[in-house]
């Protein structure tokens, strides 16, 4: 009697036209879990430049992974940074092309390479990173940088900045790009 | 009549789906499903911008100096970002316009005022295939224009890394300051 009164309770279930809802806040909870999950790993990686009218990539074919290893030194339209740190106002595109960083900013005027506020940032960086490599078991007293620029940087700063860290034992530099172009 | 005792009961209500309210549930449960739905668009927004800025890195080392000696030997393949294009040197002397022979001028002249990278990683592939030990080498050295745009060192660190199809030339770049 009790199992067919039972078989009649599911039976009266089933019959109804549809399920007064589906429980999907399991899968909400879950999505909620990725997001905050993606937004963490996105923060942290170094891969994660935000692309804005003072900082646009360039864009390349290589498919290789960006680098996450080394100082990152950002050189925007306006300004240099080691790191979060802004180190050096830039002067305006067209003197920069000709100039670089300005003769204010180097020791031995314009024609010079070595950029002095960046190479004291560079010394303080370089106290943390020989013990981070040290730490990882990589020899200290050579180095890497992940150079993130704009895409409008002339040669001339670029080869200034670069020299710059050639000066403080980085030896190896990792251009971040965009990938894209075909 | 079949009298049912207190567990049979029970298993016929929870069937039935009559459920006793708990006193929570009397006093009313928060409805969190809008928050998750506000979530999950914020979620795929997410994703969807990530799929358009993977990023990547080229590997290159430090500049060297003019009048200081460099390692090179062999080949000694140099680009030059000039203003009318790409100037391509190696050991053996300038190599001429069309990438055919030495001699002076541009050898990758612009086109539609445009730097032509895929005539240029044709170049590059050309020079590579000239000699069994230029097949061997790996080092380029790249040098521009004071006023040459970052992009465009990019576009020529691209081409000569490796061709449109896939197929490696120079991976090792070194940058040369121009004198």
């Amino acid at each position: 009697m009790t199992r067919a009164l039972a078989r009649a309770a599911r039976f009266r279930r089933s019959e109804g036209t549809a399920p007064e809802h589906v429980n999907i806040v399991p899968m909400l909870d879950m999505m909620v879990i990725i997001l905050v999950f993606l937004l963490k790993s996105m923060s942290e990686s170094s891969a994660a430049i935000p692309q804005h009218d003072d900082l646009r990539l360039p864009s390349a074919r290589a498919q290789t992974d960006p680098a996450e290893r080394g100082i990152v030194v950002t050189v925007s339209k306006s300004q240099i940074l080691v790191g979060d740190q802004s180190v050096l106002e830039l002067p305006t595109h067209g003197s920069v092309a000709s100039e670089g960083a300005g003769a204010s900013a180097k020791r031995g005027g314009a024609a010079e390479l070595y950029i002095v506020p960046l190479g004291e940032a560079l010394r303080r960086a370089r106290v943390t990173d020989r013990a981070v490599r040290a730490a990882q078991g990589l020899d200290p007293k050579a180095s890497e940088a992940v150079i993130v620029a704009d895409r409008s940087t002339p040669y001339r700063l670029l080869v200034e900045v670069l020299y710059t860290l050639g000066q403080h034992e980085v030896g190896l530099y990792h251009l971040m790009v965009v990938q894209g172009r075909g | 009549m079949t009298v049912l005792d207190a567990a049979q009961r029970v298993q016929l209500r929870r069937l039935c789906g009559a459920r006793s309210l708990s006193s929570e549930a009397e006093v009313g449960e928060l409805n969190v499903v809008p928050f998750l739905d506000i979530i999950v668009n914020v979620l795929i927004f997410v994703l969807a911008t990530l799929a358009v800025t993977f990023t990547a890195s080229l590997d290159v080392k430090a500049p060297s100096l003019p009048g200081f000696s460099t390692t090179s030997q062999g080949l000694d393949l140099t680009v030059l970002i000039v203003n009318e294009g790409f100037a391509v040197k190696t050991a053996g002397g300038n190599v001429a316009p069309g990438c055919e022979a030495p001699g002076p001028g541009v050898a990758i002249p612009k086109r539609g005022g445009d730097y032509d990278l895929p005539a240029l990683s044709a170049c590059i592939r050309k020079l590579k295939q000239s000699s069994p030990e230029a097949q061997q080498e790996r080092q380029i050295f790249l040098s521009a224009n004071p006023g040459v745009e970052y992009h465009v060192v990019i576009g020529v660190i691209d081409a000569v890394r490796a061709t449109p199809e896939g197929d490696p030339l120079f991976s090792d770049v070194s940058f040369r300051v121009p004198r």
